[in-house]
């Protein structure tokens, strides 16, 4: 091996080490400026060049702008945007023209001037196109101080290189792309999930206020708008009122009452009568004027209908206070929302409007209830009061009799006697009786004219007596209102107790025969978990009812049965009479406050209703079967201690709290 | 006494039925009671069968029908079969103040008058003016 080999192969070697050097650091960088700046300065380091820079080809293909130059020269370069014609006449022009790399020495046949100021010492200069298969996408230029610095070797090594750039450079362009498009793609995916998100909380909500006020909250902190707002369509569809609006320019805006004409020169109103998104931003072809005073910073506006099916409710209007804030990425994603808003104020909207009815049609049905029970009220105190006014008059008549009796008797008499104290106490009492504009003739004239036959049947203190017994009696009825209305509302204490024993008792309280009544009773039933004496009270009520309705019936026979209901933990306590029995139009209204169906037993109609209230309260229930001629069944389901969800036995009697529910359903 | 007025009291509730049935006494006449329509019926029919039949009867609307059933027009009910067996019959409805539909249901059916219960004292009145005493 010759010298001039060795230094050749020495040279090689040199020149593939640097190659090498280079094409490993440039694959690894991914940003593209960061990729052509370190590019540039390690092809001069590692072959020893004075310049190396990197042009690439414009977005109009026309040019070839310098995007990485070495040194201060290359900066200043960059700084004037210098840029070469593609396939123009400079060196950099040519090799990409033709595809192929060309050199310049200052030397031989073909001397090239290098006038550029900013690099006086270069002396030989080669240019290589940046090929990626056939596409031309700029140009290395390296330029060496030395007077002909490069042979065929350097050109194809340099090419190796360029090669490399070429690829390194549009991996990094393709990076930086992929990484746009994951961005918009994540971008994207959050606006949905932010849209989805925003979806399901609003679908979920059905009060119409807050469903919008939270609304345009969402939206201006998912997306970090200034200002969102919604507005819904009036009832002739000619305004879009404002309904919700972000903080406190939209409180002001709503307190003001900001409406908008459908189809007027507002981008809502167009938005609406054209059913179609709108936007506008401060630049480009179609500045806009913001001119709400309250909403000063806004630079971007949308306005998106809100469209169900074809029908359009109302618009949202969505603000930005950068210039062109607006993305089709946006505008899908906010339109995907708008039409999930539409449908969740159309829900709100028709909710509201069947909690209008609803509430209307509970209106007239407490009315009616408040008017029946009222009326029922009225008419069970009426007939209980009705004998009072007789009886009292009654027995003032007679005690006018005995007094003008006993007063005329004693007015025939000598003065002794009418001077004797009863007989002035008799005086006096016919006195007051006068006083009182009681005219004492006609009494006086039919006294002396009735038989004493007549007249004992005519004048009794039996009759007295029986008239203030009628009074009380009446009395007695309509206070008993009292103890049956406040009867459910003592406070309950919950025991577990057995049920045999208790409907034994009962039986025995109230005095009832025991040879009509027949028990049957399931064998090992549970304990009842409730208020002892409240279901003592109910039982009492039923029996009462079973006998008044046997009171006339042939055979009198009460039948009490308790069993596990199926399946519940609850058990069923059946009290089976051989009464009368219900005709099935009054079935239902036994359960009516008032409502009672006995004339003289002195019910109060109240009975019944608070059975129902007592059991109710309990966690039990109350059910009745009934067929005329044949008897009557009524059936209590209570919590047994084998039903989970019965109430807890008292541990203490601290735990005992007095609740006074009054029974509202009573009136 | 024969030369007493016979009146016939069908009402359920028994203070009631006995306040009126002592202010009808001190108005002077005969009164029977039933507590019901069957009641009402038997006594109406047994008075006819004894030829002492009543010279007028007073009707409590609300009260066991003639099938021993709580209803509210038992007092139609028993006047119109009443007045089946003597269409002359002078027949008085006792309502209540709010019962006021009945009560002229009852006119239509052939009642001479309704009665609000309450204000015995002119029961008297009423029955003297329909029988014209």
């Amino acid at each position: 091996m010759s010298n001039k080999d060795v230094a050749l192969a020495a040279h090689r070697a040199k020149l593939l080490g640097a190659a090498s050097k280079v094409t490993r650091n440039i694959t690894s960088i991914l940003n593209p400026s960061q990729l052509l700046r370190e590019t540039v300065d390690v092809i001069c380091e590692e072959f020893g060049f004075y310049y190396a820079g990197v042009f690439l080809i414009d977005e109009t293909r026309r040019w070839m702008e310098l995007r990485a130059g070495r040194g201060a020269a290359g900066h200043k370069m960059i700084f004037q945007k210098h840029k070469l014609r593609m396939n123009g006449h400079s060196m950099i022009g040519r090799a990409t023209g033709e595809h192929r790399a060309l050199i310049a020495l200052d030397v031989g046949a073909e001397p090239v001037h290098f006038k550029n100021p900013l690099l006086p010492d270069t002396h030989s200069e080669m240019a290589l196109p940046l090929l990626v298969g056939d596409e031309v996408i700029g140009a290395l230029t390296v330029q060496s101080t030395e007077v002909a610095a490069f042979d065929d070797e350097d050109v194809m090594v340099l090419q190796g290189v360029a090669d490399q750039l070429a690829i390194a450079i549009q991996n990094a362009k393709l990076h930086r792309e992929y990484q746009y498009l994951l961005r918009q793609a994540e971008r994207r995916s959050r606006l949905l999930k932010v849209a989805s998100t925003v979806a399901k909380d609003i679908t979920s909500i059905l009060d119409l206020d807050k469903l919008l006020s939270e609304m345009v909250d969402v939206i201006c902190e998912a997306y970090g708008f200034y200002y969102a707002g919604v507005f819904l369509l009036d009832e002739a569809g000619e305004w879009a009122v404002l309904a919700a609006g972000r903080g406190k320019a939209g409180a002001t805006m709503i307190a003001e009452g900001h409406k908008l004409k459908v189809g007027g020169f507002s981008m809502i109103g167009a938005s609406l009568s054209q059913r179609q998104g709108r936007i506008a931003l401060d630049v480009g072809d179609e500045p806009v004027h913001f001119k709400n005073p309250l909403l000063p910073r806004t630079r971007s506006e949308m306005a998106l209908p809100l469209l169900v099916g074809y029908e359009a409710i109302g618009a949202l209007t969505v603000q930005s206070r950068e210039a062109a804030a607006f993305s089709e990425e946006d505008i899908t994603s906010l339109q995907a929302m708008a039409d999930q808003l539409a449908v969740a104020i159309h829900n709100a909207q028709l909710v509201e409007d069947l909690e209008v009815a609803h509430e209307q049609l509970l209106r007239t049905k407490t009315f009616e209830a408040i008017a029946t029970a009222t009326g029922e009220a009225i008419h069970w105190v009426g007939n209980k009061a009705a004998p009072i006014p007789a009886s009292v008059n009654r027995i003032r008549e007679d005690l006018t009799r005995y007094l003008v009796a006993a007063h005329t008797l004693l007015s025939s008499q000598p003065e002794e006697v009418r001077e004797h104290k009863y007989a002035r106490l008799v005086a006096q009492g016919v006195a007051q009786l006068e006083e009182r504009g009681v005219e004492l003739s006609p009494v006086q004239g039919k006294l002396a004219h009735w038989s004493w036959r007549r007249l004992r049947r005519m004048v009794s203190v039996e009759s007295i007596l029986e008239d203030l017994d009628i009074i009380t009696g009446s009395a007695a009825a309509i206070l008993r209102i009292k103890e049956d209305l406040i009867g459910p509302a003592r406070a309950r204490r919950i025991q577990s107790f057995a049920v045999e024993p208790l409907l034994r008792e009962t039986v025995a309280s109230m005095g009832i025969d025991k040879g009509m009544v027949e028990f049957a009773v399931e064998e090992g039933l549970p304990l009842l978990c409730a208020d002892r004496m409240q279901i003592k009270r109910v039982l009492t009520n039923l029996f009462k009812n079973s006998l008044e309705a046997m009171a006339a019936s042939e055979t009198q026979r009460l039948a009490l049965r308790a069993y596990r209901a199926d399946g519940t933990g609850m058990v069923a306590i059946e009290v089976i009479d051989s009464g009368t029995g219900i005709p099935p139009e009054l079935l239902d209204k036994i359960w009516v406050a008032f409502f009672t169906t006995k004339g003289d037993s002195g019910g109060t109609g109240l009975g019944l209703p608070a059975c129902a209230q007592i059991v109710d309260a309990l966690g039990g229930g109350i059910v009745v079967a009934s067929e005329v001629g044949v008897g009557t069944t009524f059936t209590i389901t209570l919590p047994s201690v084998e039903d989970k969800s019965s109430p807890t036995p008292q541990a203490s009697a601290e735990a005992v709290k007095p609740t006074l529910e009054m029974p509202q359903d009573l009136f | 006494m024969e030369d007493e007025i016979r009146l016939l009291l069908v009402d359920d509730e028994r203070l009631v039925r006995r306040s009126m049935e002592k202010t009808l006494f001190r108005g002077g006449f005969d009164v029977t009671v039933a507590e019901n329509a069957q009641g009402g019926l038997q006594s109406f029919n047994a008075a006819r069968a004894e030829e002492m039949p009543f010279d007028l009867v007073i009707l409590d609307l609300h009260m066991p029908n003639l099938e021993g059933v709580e209803d509210k027009n038992a007092g139609l009910q028993l006047l119109s079969r009443l007045l089946e067996e003597q269409v002359d019959l002078p027949v008085i409805v006792l309502t209540a103040f709010d019962e006021v539909a009945r009560a002229k249901e009852s006119l239509k059916r052939g009642a001479r008058a309704y009665f609000v219960k309450g204000r015995e004292a002119q029961l008297i009145e009423l029955i003297n003016d329909i029988l014209e005493l």
